[in-house]
């Protein structure tokens, strides 16, 4: 059960954490280092999405 | 402590069956979804079949959305967007990476990535290496001409991420990389078996070094199925002094499966990032039990830029009914992969498959690892010529090497041979993936 409640924070955690790459991402479009640099992690993040998120919402009980 | 884990994901990895079946279906739902919506390739032979997203609800559901053949990718390729065309489902300019297929079996099939396909590359990559031991601290050797292809890039880029230092083998040759692997130290390397037993046999015979007397203690090999042939297995551990691990995957596909460190005799197709189907190879029936081979078709469960759905690939494999005690619940294929549908010929009307005849020469004291297999046709029976090497000291045993061979063939394939015997050294040596299989009947 802690697992699990740990688990959902680390849920929340990273789709906080792409929501706010993405905002980094589109805040300066002028800004190369600032786009190309939040764009990676935006895909760093779908790899935490793939090993936590998608175990919570779609590998149903 | 993170060392510690013996599993990459600790929970998608020992997910109980049902749930992780009930992943698959989500997953293969979402990325039907994206390839119906974004590939006009995909739109337009799934409309075709008359099939769209709300129709899939189960996995029946799933078997009949029409399979994408290799041939079906080359036919799109060359036009816009180029060179890729219309399977491509981002824009053209966030393709991040080119590569293609080696071309074994025609023209070669281009296939960009883009950045996150890339992390999922090593994503997938980062399950195999640590379920075969990889660890912070390893230091891994890659003895291969980094290309076009996309072998052991990913594997790279995987050990790289959780936590290994890599030192590129690049365009060294066979005798400086096994100096630089003696001088730096190193842990383990990934290669293909028939450069593995290559390496070996360079080291001994031409330098000198004793290949089990270096720090390397552990292979992942790719490319070829011979870390599943137990006698080629047996081959390059004892060469080595390090456990072997089978891997496969493919450039349009991606890592699908690995073996564990538990070496189950076969290998673990990771289910939560990939669905494995195997169908048989006559009816097309989709086979569930274990013990019946057929051809894998394969959905890579969260690849975007071209995507994998339902990928008829022409690995022949078969369910193992076991459990791995290595605890993970993904399922195993038992043997690997055992041949392709193509390469599986019929020969004097039986079932040919090169790896039985593997096992056999590799399986028998005083022949070389080389071998080569040639069908052809000189009147109206087919005639199958199975080229050997003798070891040096092996000439004076050549009668009973040539009985047990024999006795071996016809046991373990149902066929008999016409016997070449050559000095070692004499048969062709490659470097990346072998071709010991020549099928000259399609000649006539
Ligand atoms: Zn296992």
């Amino acid at each position: 059960m802690q697992e699990l409640k740990q688990l959902e924070e680390i849920d929340r955690d990273i789709r906080r954490l792409k929501e706010i790459a993405g905002r980094l991402k589109a805040a300066q479009p002028e800004f190369p280092a600032l786009v190309r640099n939040a764009d990676r992690i935006l895909a760093s993040t779908k790899m935490l999405e793939l090993n936590v998120c998608d175990l919570l919402d779609l590998a149903a009980e | 402590m993170m060392a510690d884990s013996p599993y990459w994901n600790p929970y998608l990895e020992t997910l109980p069956r049902e749930r992780l079946r009930a992943l698959q279906l989500a997953k293969f739902k979402r990325i039907f979804q994206w390839a119906w919506e974004h590939s006009r390739f995909h739109r337009s032979l799934y409309d075709a079949a008359g099939i769209a997203p709300a129709d899939i609800r189960t996995f029946e559901d799933i078997r009949r959305v029409p399979k994408v053949e290799k041939s079906m990718m080359r036919d799109i390729q060359g036009k816009d967007p180029f060179p890729y065309g219309d399977a491509l489902c981002v824009p053209l300019e966030e393709v991040s990476a080119f590569r293609q297929t080696s071309g074994t079996t025609g023209r070669p099939v281009y296939q960009p990535d883009t950045w996150q396909d890339w992390e999922w590359w090593a994503e997938c990559w980062a399950f195999i290496l640590w379920a075969q031991g990889y660890r912070p601290g390893d230091r891994v050797f890659i003895p291969f001409g980094y290309n076009i292809f996309v072998a052991f890039w990913a594997g790279h880029y995987a050990a790289e991420k959780l936590g290994c230092e890599v030192v590129p083998g690049g365009v060294l040759d066979t005798q400086a990389r096994i100096l630089k692997i003696q001088e730096l130290r190193a842990t383990a390397m990934m290669a293909t078996p028939t450069y593995v037993l290559g390496m070996a046999d360079t080291a001994k015979n031409k330098m000198g070094i004793d290949p089990a007397a270096l720090t390397i203690d552990k292979i992942t090999c790719a490319g070829e199925p011979g870390a599943s042939i137990p006698s080629t297995k047996r081959r390059m551990e004892q060469a080595w002094n390090a456990k072997v691990y089978d891997h496969a995957g493919a450039t349009e596909i991606g890592a699908w499966s690995f073996e564990c460190q538990a070496q189950p005799g076969g290998m673990h197709v990771n289910e939560a990032f990939f669905l494995v189907e195997i169908e048989d190879l006559q009816t097309g029936e989709i086979i569930e039990e274990p013990g019946r081979r057929g051809k894998m078709v394969i959905t890579a469960l969260d690849r975007h830029a071209q995507p994998c759905v339902r990928f008829d690939a022409k690995d022949v494999i078969e369910w193992d009914e076991r459990i791995c005690e290595c605890g993970r619940t993904f399922r195993l294929v038992k043997g690997g992969v055992v041949g392709r549908a193509d390469d599986i010929t019929k020969v004097k009307g039986v079932l040919l498959a090169p790896a039985a005849i593997e096992e056999v020469v590799r399986g028998i004291e005083g022949l070389g690892d080389e071998y080569e297999v040639v069908v052809d046709r000189p009147g109206d029976i087919d005639r199958i010529t199975l080229k050997v090497e003798l070891m040096p000291g092996a000439e004076n045993r050549v009668a009973e090497i040539e009985a047990q061979l024999k006795d071996q063939l016809r046991l373990k394939t149902n066929l008999g041979y016409k016997l070449e015997f050559h000095d070692y050294g004499r048969l062709p040596r490659y470097e990346v993936k072998a071709r010991r299989f020549k099928d000259l009947r399609k000649q006539h």
